[in-house]
């Protein structure tokens, strides 16, 4: 056997093998250590540049880890920038927030926020203070714009730092990662499905159960029974980032609507397609039981990507046993009302598979919360969630 | 009426027409809401035909969709959600061994699939 059941240890000594503490994912002040440190330094995933195709479009995103909502918005000169959501008069949010994500647009490329009527335009600037002559000569309207927060962009996705003065711009942060997933058609795959719940875990309780593959065979038996797990591939950590490789075998021809799905569309994760939309690095040895690279973009996003698909987690902590999931799955836009009929079985049967997975969730936090085990053990197939507990102790105690 | 009619060629399908729902949700809270007994007969009753139905609705360009076809579409729609409960769930009502599904929200819930529009990105 030329892999030894211990190889990723051997590959990535540094990290050990004991077990791991269960203290980060129960204790209070350790999540407020990691919004101090962790939230409010790294640079954070916040959506996909096309979702505001137009000028004057926004989203306005609620960052609790951060404390503060963004407001992210495309100016007339094309660029999308970030501001906290807070006008400079008496704080109130400019942009009047609906849910966890706010959509808007304004044509004029302005906003006004609702208790008074400042308004401000979407370089930030502030424009117009009505009844302006009746504040004194200490208020100047020049200085009192929007408060920027930095943004940059990597193959369409938007990334924001709340901290004033970030220690590494975006292309420094992500490192090899970018270079690892350069290439793949993010763009051409926009047709996204966005699902969102609130889970009452630990962001790291709900990061560890996607960051692994040992659970499919146990928790995917329901939605994905002719699935079996035949572990991770090329393992890479890079940075305080990691992928893998998924790899799955197919034991037994699909269901007949599955079938007949697959063939229309290909969009399911457990259908065979043919020739490949990857880069070179995913896959490298070009395996047949391939079936999909998972990476962990720190802190808090997961991003997948297969032929067709892509799909993300993200874990968006509210409070130290509280936190915000969003997935979103991707494919190609379709063409016919057959393929659509096709994504939306693929869709479905994706959904149910993370219905599964978010099962467990809640009881590993209150069996956690219990004390009665103080530590976890991981098996080495599970690196990825070794790596997590590795980078945030790392972080926080900086 | 428009909206509640089949073709002639699927009128043996009337008796399921109240799976004929626009939005993702309503076909959700339907399939949660079915007895094992109604998801069977309904997932037998459209397999022969789901082909067929597809290759119908083929003729007209996504979004196009002429009203007459929508229910026969939204039909097929239904399928979609119900084909895993008879073919991996053994039958059940509800996702195994699953979260609570009445908590996963889906941006796109309140869409008519039908229309052939882009999925919302949040509710």
């Amino acid at each position: 056997m030329s892999e030894t059941v211990h190889r990723w240890m051997e590959q990535y000594p540094e990290l050990g093998s004991g077990p791991i503490s269960t203290e980060p994912y129960i204790s209070p002040e350790w999540y407020e250590r990691e919004k101090e440190k962790i939230f409010r330094k790294v640079w954070l995933c916040v959506g996909r540049e096309n979702e505001l195709p137009k000028a004057g479009d926004y989203k306005v995103k609620r960052v609790a880890a951060a404390d503060t909502s963004v407001i992210l918005i495309r100016g007339k000169d094309g660029r999308i920038r970030a501001f906290h959501n807070a006008c400079a008069h008496r704080g109130n949010t400019v942009i009047s927030e609906t849910g966890e994500e706010t959509f808007g647009g304004s044509k004029a490329a302005i906003m006004t926020c609702r208790f008074h009527g400042w308004v401000y335009d979407a370089e930030g600037a502030l424009k117009q203070v009505p009844s302006e002559q009746r504040f004194y000569d200490c208020f100047q309207k020049e200085k009192n714009g929007l408060t920027p927060i930095h943004l940059d962009t990597w193959e369409g996705f938007i990334f924001i730092n709340v901290a004033e003065k970030p220690e590494t711009g975006l292309l420094d942060y992500l490192g090899d990662y970018a270079t690892h997933f350069a290439g793949f058609p993010f763009n051409e795959l926009d047709y996204g499905f966005t699902y969102y719940t609130y889970l009452d875990c630990n962001w790291k309780v709900a990061h560890d159960a996607f960051a692994e593959a040992y659970h499919v065979d146990t928790i995917h038996a329901g939605s994905f029974p002719n699935v079996f797990s035949t572990g991770l591939q090329n393992v890479k950590l890079m940075g305080p980032h990691r992928s893998c490789a998924v790899c799955l075998t197919l034991s037994a021809k699909p269901t007949p609507v599955a079938g007949i799905a697959n063939r229309l569309a290909g969009a399911s994760l457990v259908s065979v397609r043919g020739e490949s939309m990857l880069p070179p690095t995913i896959n490298p040895d070009k395996r047949d039981d391939f079936a999909f690279e998972l990476s962990v973009l720190f802190p808090n996003t997961l991003l997948h990507i297969s032929e067709g698909i892509w799909f993300t987690h993200q874990f968006w902590p509210t409070a130290h046993n509280k936190t915000l999931w969003e997935g979103r799955y991707y494919v190609k836009a379709p063409q016919s009302h057959s393929q659509r009929w096709a994504i939306e079985h693929a869709m479905t049967l994706q959904r149910n598979a993370w219905l599964e997975d978010t099962a467990t969730m809640e009881d590993t936090q209150r069996a956690m919360q219990s004390r009665a085990k103080l530590e976890q053990h991981l098996q080495d197939d599970e690196i990825l969630i070794r790596h997590g507990a590795v980078v945030v102790d790392r972080f926080v105690n900086a | 009426m428009t909206g509640t009619r089949l073709p002639d060629d699927f009128a043996d399908l009337a008796p399921f027409l109240h799976w004929a729902l626009p939005t993702p949700d309503q076909r959700y809270n339907h399939r949660r809401a079915a007895s094992r007994e109604e998801l069977r007969a309904f997932y037998d009753a459209m397999l022969p035909r789901i082909e067929a139905i597809l290759t119908l609705v083929d003729d007209y360009p996504l979004g196009a969709l002429p009203e007459e076809l929508r229910p026969l579409y939204r039909l097929a729609l239904s399928l979609a959600e119900v084909a895993p409960h008879i073919e991996l769930y053994g039958g059940a009502p509800g996702v195994p061994y699953a979260f609570e599904e009445t908590r996963f929200l889906a941006a796109h819930g309140d869409q008519d699939t039908a229309l052939g529009q882009p999925p919302a990105a949040a509710a």
